[in-house]
């Protein structure tokens, strides 16, 4: 019973966080319309910079896999090609010589 | 810029993901053996992707359920590691006109992978949202019931080096929006103070920290420019 009551009460505090940004409708000032412009580029770049570095000691190959996706997406724009391109670096890399 | 090709349908915003889902299925059979190892039934593990639907509010939850945390403490942590989404829902709302039943369901299936795959390219119709939500939940929800079912004999996806798509994905998404030098002012900032966050924080605060913070240093460096103004706009679209 305390589980589901648990689970209702994630429901209830995530879905009214993915629900409170889009049912606001009013007409918002310039400043804040500036401001949305620029949201995917900095919760992109919040999204990558903790996690790139990992748990296992291998932070400098998968920055030099992030660097290579990086280039792809930089002279392709193409999601799946970068990412490809990344994790085969990543896996080439660790290979123990 | 897209040929004009059956841009914005649900077909096109279901493959858009696909790239994604390589990392997500390590994922989903990963969080369901934590989950049946703290002890959840079958149903309970399945009811968490299908109800909360958030990767690492998922997997948090089930530590602490193991733990016999208390439920206020995983409902703050669940909230503490989803308030970003606020974020997502005011940068989609502009761009993607949304109403009655459109709107809750729009949010219901809202993902840092189908925000950032709808913000990064120029369709801007429900159904390739929606198209882009489902393909992320589907996957998730069957790789939840496959880790439910195989249980122990599947390997850690972070010893994989799996978790680098992530990354890597986001990425992706970012370096074709950089475009102007206050672009690239805004990604430094964002991800520097994430990175020191991080350090700090769990899971989904830095996000919202940087994500805010990033973009107040960018409005108020294009102070002066009209809100309107189509370089602003082309550059955050002009990705494929």
């Amino acid at each position: 019973m305390t589980f589901w009551l648990t689970v209702l009460g994630m429901v209830a505090v995530t879905f009214g966080s993915r629900f409170a940004g889009l049912a606001l409708r009013t007409e918002l000032p310039d400043f804040w319309v500036r401001f949305l412009h620029f949201v995917p580029i900095a919760v992109f770049a919040a999204l990558v910079t903790p996690s790139v570095e990992g748990g296992f000691g291998e932070g400098e190959i998968r920055l030099a896999a992030a660097v290579a996706a990086g280039l792809v997406a930089w002279r392709t724009a193409n999601l799946g090609l970068a990412i490809a391109v990344g994790m085969l670096a990543f896996w080439l890399l660790r290979i123990p010589f | 810029m897209v040929p004009e090709r059956r841009q914005g349908s649900f077909a096109a915003g279901f493959r858009a993901m696909v790239p994604l889902w390589l990392g997500v299925v390590p994922f989903g059979l990963a969080y369901a053996v934590l989950a049946r190892d703290a002890g959840l039934s079958l149903v309970e593990t399945q009811s968490l992707s299908v109800l909360v639907f958030a990767g690492s509010a998922q997997v948090s939850a089930v530590g602490l359920f193991g733990t016999g945390a208390a439920a206020a403490e995983i409902v703050l942590t669940t909230f503490l590691l989803n308030v970003r989404h606020v974020l997502y829902g005011l940068a989609l709302g502009r761009r993607i006109p949304l109403s009655g039943w459109r709107r809750p369901t729009a949010a219901y299936f809202l993902t840092d992978e189908a925000f950032g795959v709808v913000a990064a390219r120029e369709e801007r119709t429900f159904a390739f949202l929606l198209g882009a939500e489902l393909s992320l939940f589907t996957t998730w929800n069957l790789s939840t019931l496959g880790g439910a079912i195989a249980g122990g004999a599947i390997p850690d996806p972070e010893k994989l080096g799996i978790d680098l798509i992530f990354p890597l994905a986001f990425l992706a998404l970012l370096v074709p929006l950089v475009r102007a030098r206050v672009d690239l002012i805004v990604a430094l900032a964002a991800g520097g103070l994430a990175y020191v966050v991080s350090r700090e924080l769990p899971g989904g605060l830095p996000i919202l920290v940087a994500g805010v913070a990033g973009s107040l240093v960018g409005a108020a460096l294009t102070h002066g420019r009209p809100a309107d103004d189509p370089s602003l706009d082309d550059a955050a679209r002009e990705v494929a």
